[in-house]
């Protein structure tokens, strides 16, 4: 008798456990049909903040200790430079209302007056000596932002609202890179006062939104700042940025209506977060592009025939359009068609498996060679990615084996040392929106990230791109030096990065930005 | 007052403290093979100072004057001694990304992971210890069946996939709970269901295997023949003489819990000790990655003592070591 309550017991178990589940399914699509018919918003009771979902965390605020594109999502509502870029990637005036070239290592920048930091201390020339001193003196060298600033001297302050700023060489970058991280205004008083360590986890700036709350690995909260210089331009009370490591998980916050937008959705979750009433997709070119590397001093990738032969043999459009979904441009040289030095009238490799045979006849490289190709092992795109590039040389006759290989090791020592095969994949961010920086770090004789590649006529177009102020005489030196690349085929251009927001529709005024730093200006909510 | 101590301490306790202060000892040594192993293996690929330059140009000077900064120019040995020393005093060093003490950083995240643990630890046990008992009492009926396919269910699901259904059924569609974060105990309910169930898939055959053994046993026979009730006789009788094994089980996968719930975590956006420490290892950010493995082989070896006292507790054989008797 007993036994048989056990099992009733269970069995009611189950049926509820049944209805439950019906109910489900019937309160899905109910939900459905709502969603679809009357457009109902769950976000629109949050009133006038905006939530956007990030995959990190900086885990440091310290302008100057980051390099992150975490940091900069935040941060560039919170610190302002001497000059920004706008979304449309234009050089405009921050802080600096003004500046004048005196002679080609000589600026003035004329300061913006009654701006003051977020704790109220007024900026003024001071500050800018000071966050200069710090970035170029022992503080700053001690972090990844102090290389990009060298050609920078000394700041002079040469008046309470000036400053005039002496170089140590010629620097053609150097107004995008003042528009970097780095050189992020500080202020003097408060750094001084707290102490560094403070500030990494407190920081203040003169931005449109003041940090008011920072838990590490949740959240961080920005509110408008009430006494900043453009603050009509500032519709926002408040901005909340969630920290979601998982893609997934950042879509279902959006469908519920917890956050407001959604970076990296993946080309494989567009149709499900278009399914949903209330969310729009948009697009962006980043300066993000991706190739194939050789290691030019492996046989048989260092005969030119074959680095050619294999560009040949990809169809880098099929790629694109199958295992991105068509989010990705190809591109002709190693850097974004938004940079300044991408060469438009050269175009991509075709896709010519003929030729590529022909070209390793040429070479005679012997039918089932094996080429070493290594990926890091947590990117599941470029794995598939990958299998079509084996596949496609294989139709050419070569064997490829695929290394996929822990991420930091692959980055920090296999391929610095030469030891990530014969081709590898390589990703470059390209901040400064300019061929010089990536150029120079992919084919410059001994950096970091060129472990075999040399080539003298590549070395004095780089040195001669640096040695001038003039952006007509760099453009055609790109333009040449891109030509020689795209000749002695160092890499596989693959191509640029698209990519793709999800934004719950009661947003207005919002652009993706190319270079993931959010701006807020004129943005609203309903 | 002493002899009322004494008194209080019988004989039986005082080789209960000497057990546990033996076994305490040999904590030290486990940490010290622990540090070692971490300590060395970490230090074998990747270099923490060129993933914190990331993509600049930094020349050898400043190079050298960040290694020195972090203490990485001394021998491996000597800045090992350095660590030791410094663990002595519980200093866990700093993190090189945040700046931030180790020991801020784990005791931020101590409550989440604790809390997570203990919800998916919970989740399991109010699952398993029903369907368990049930399924060996009625062995080979429907209710059994049941128990099996669950159980088996429970094992073979993989736990992010469940994790996502969760997130789609209840947060999603059904909207009765939040997706993601750790703000309220509502978050805390759909992460302790994704790792409970799938320890409970493990736990019910555990539970019903060992519930089978001791139910054929002839002190259940006699406590049946006395005339007791069924009930009583299964959890008084035999549940409790089955639980040893699912202590055991159950201690060392809390343990586990504390530090390797990374996948739930990671989906769950919670911030827990097991996110902390794989991204330090992808950062090679040392100093958190050493401080992060030694606390976890702390937790362990606590919550293995506990399992160890309960076991006594459970079976007074165990602590007086006169089994045989």
């Amino acid at each position: 008798m007993k036994k048989y309550n056990w099992l009733t017991m269970l069995l009611v178990c189950i049926m509820l456990l049944l209805v439950a589940c019906s109910g489900g399914t019937s309160t899905e699509n109910g939900n459905k049909n709502n969603g679809k018919s009357s457009g109902k918003n769950p976000a629109t009771t949050r009133g006038n903040e905006l939530v956007v979902r990030v995959a990190g965390d900086p885990q440091n605020w310290d302008p100057i200790d980051t390099y992150l594109v975490a940091w900069s999502t935040v941060g560039t509502s919170v610190f302002e430079g001497l000059v920004s870029r706008s979304l449309d990637l234009e050089i405009q005036p921050g802080l600096a209302e003004s500046w004048d070239y005196v002679d080609d290592k000589t600026i003035v920048f004329k300061l913006r007056q009654g701006v003051t930091f977020h704790d109220g201390e007024p900026f003024n020339a001071e500050a800018v000596k000071f966050t200069f001193d710090r970035l170029l003196g022992e503080e700053g060298q001690k972090g990844p932002q102090y290389s990009n600033y060298t050609s920078i001297n000394r700041v002079e302050v040469t008046g309470e609202y000036e400053v005039t700023m002496h170089l140590n060489s010629i620097d053609p970058v150097l107004l995008t890179k003042l528009s970097g991280y780095g050189a992020v205004i500080v202020p003097p008083k408060y750094i001084e006062e707290h102490g560094a360590a403070y500030f990494d986890m407190n920081p203040v700036g003169t931005g449109p939104f003041k940090m008011t709350d920072y838990q590490r690995d949740k959240q961080v909260v920005i509110e408008r700042y009430e006494d900043y210089w453009n603050k009509d331009a500032i519709k926002l009370d408040k901005v909340t940025f969630k920290v979601i490591p998982e893609t997934a998980t950042a879509l279902a916050e959006l469908q519920t209506g917890n956050i407001d937008i959604m970076t990296r959705l993946e080309v494989s979750q567009a149709p499900s977060a278009e399914d949903t009433d209330f969310i729009t997709l948009m697009d962006v070119a980043t300066p993000t592009a991706y190739s194939i590397r050789f290691d030019t001093s492996k046989a048989p990738v260092d005969d030119v025939r074959v680095r050619q032969a294999i560009n040949y043999a990809i169809d880098k459009e099929t790629i694109v359009k199958e295992i991105l979904g068509g989010y990705g441009n190809l591109i002709s040289s190693f850097q974004s068609e938004l940079s300044f030095g991408y060469n438009k009238d050269l175009q991509p490799y075709p896709y010519d498996p003929e030729k590529a045979k022909k070209l390793l006849a040429e070479a005679k490289i012997a039918e089932g060679t094996t080429l070493d190709f290594f990926i890091p092992g947590t990117d599941g795109t470029f794995k598939e990615i990958a299998q079509a590039v084996a596949f496609y040389l294989e139709e050419v006759g070569l064997k490829v084996s695929i290394n996929s290989v822990e991420n930091t090791t692959f980055q920090s020592e296999l391929i610095p040392n030469g030891e990530a095969g014969h081709m590898y994949k390589n990703g470059w961010g390209g901040w400064t929106l300019d061929f010089d920086n990536t150029a120079y770090l992919m084919y410059h004789e001994g950096e970091f990230w060129n472990p075999s590649y040399k080539n003298d006529e590549v070395e004095q177009l780089l040195a001669k791109e640096r040695a001038t102020n003039d952006s007509a005489e760099r453009e055609k030196i790109f333009k040449e030096l891109t030509e020689v690349l795209y000749e002695d085929a160092t890499e596989v251009n693959l191509y640029s990065e698209v990519e793709i927001y999800a934004v719950n529709k009661r947003v207005k005024n919002f652009q993706p930005p190319h270079d993931g730093r959010f701006r807020f200006e004129n943005v609203t909510v309903e | 007052m002493q002899s009322t101590i004494s008194s209080i301490l019988s004989e039986e306790d005082g080789c209960m403290l000497s057990y546990i202060l033996r076994r305490l000892s040999h904590t030290v040594l486990v940490i010290i093979a622990v540090s070692l192993i971490i300590f060395f293996s970490i230090r074998l690929t990747g270099d923490p100072v060129s993933i914190m330059f990331g993509a600049g140009e930094p020349s050898q000077q400043a190079i050298d004057e960040l290694t020195a900064k972090l203490g990485l120019d001394k021998p491996v040995w000597e800045q090992y001694f350095i660590f030791m020393k410094d663990l002595l005093m519980l200093d866990f060093g700093t993190s090189y990304r945040s700046n931030s003490p180790v020991l801020d950083l784990l005791l931020e995240r101590a409550w989440p992971t604790i809390a997570l643990a203990l919800g998916g630890m919970s989740v399991a046990l109010t699952i398993a210890v029903p369907i368990g008992i049930l399924s060996a009492v009625n062995k080979g009926k429907p209710v059994d069946i049941f128990g099996r396919i669950f159980s088996l269910l429970g094992i073979s699901f993989p736990n992010f996939w469940l994790a996502f259904m969760l997130i789609l059924i209840f947060a999603v569609k059904l909207k009765w709970l939040p997706v993601s974060g750790f703000d309220s105990f509502s978050s805390l309910i759909l992460p302790s269901i994704a790792l409970g169930l799938i320890l409970s898939g493990i736990l019910v055959r555990l539970i019903r295997t060992s519930m089978l053994d001791v139910l054929k046993m002839q002190y259940v026979t006699t406590a049946r023949a006395k005339g007791i009730r069924e009930w009583l006789v299964i959890v008084r009788h035999a549940f409790r003489n089955a639980l040893l094994p699912t202590v055991t089980f159950v201690g060392l996968q809390f343990g586990g819990l504390l530090g390797g719930a990374v996948i739930v975590e990671q989906v769950f956006s919670w911030p827990g000790i097991g996110r902390l420490i794989v991204d330090s290892i992808n950062q090679r950010d040392y100093p958190v990655v050493q401080g992060g493995i030694i606390i976890l082989a702390l937790l362990m070896i606590i919550v293995n003592l506990i399992v160890d006292l309960c076991y006594s507790l459970i079976n007074p054989k165990i602590r007086t070591g006169r089994g045989d008797n």
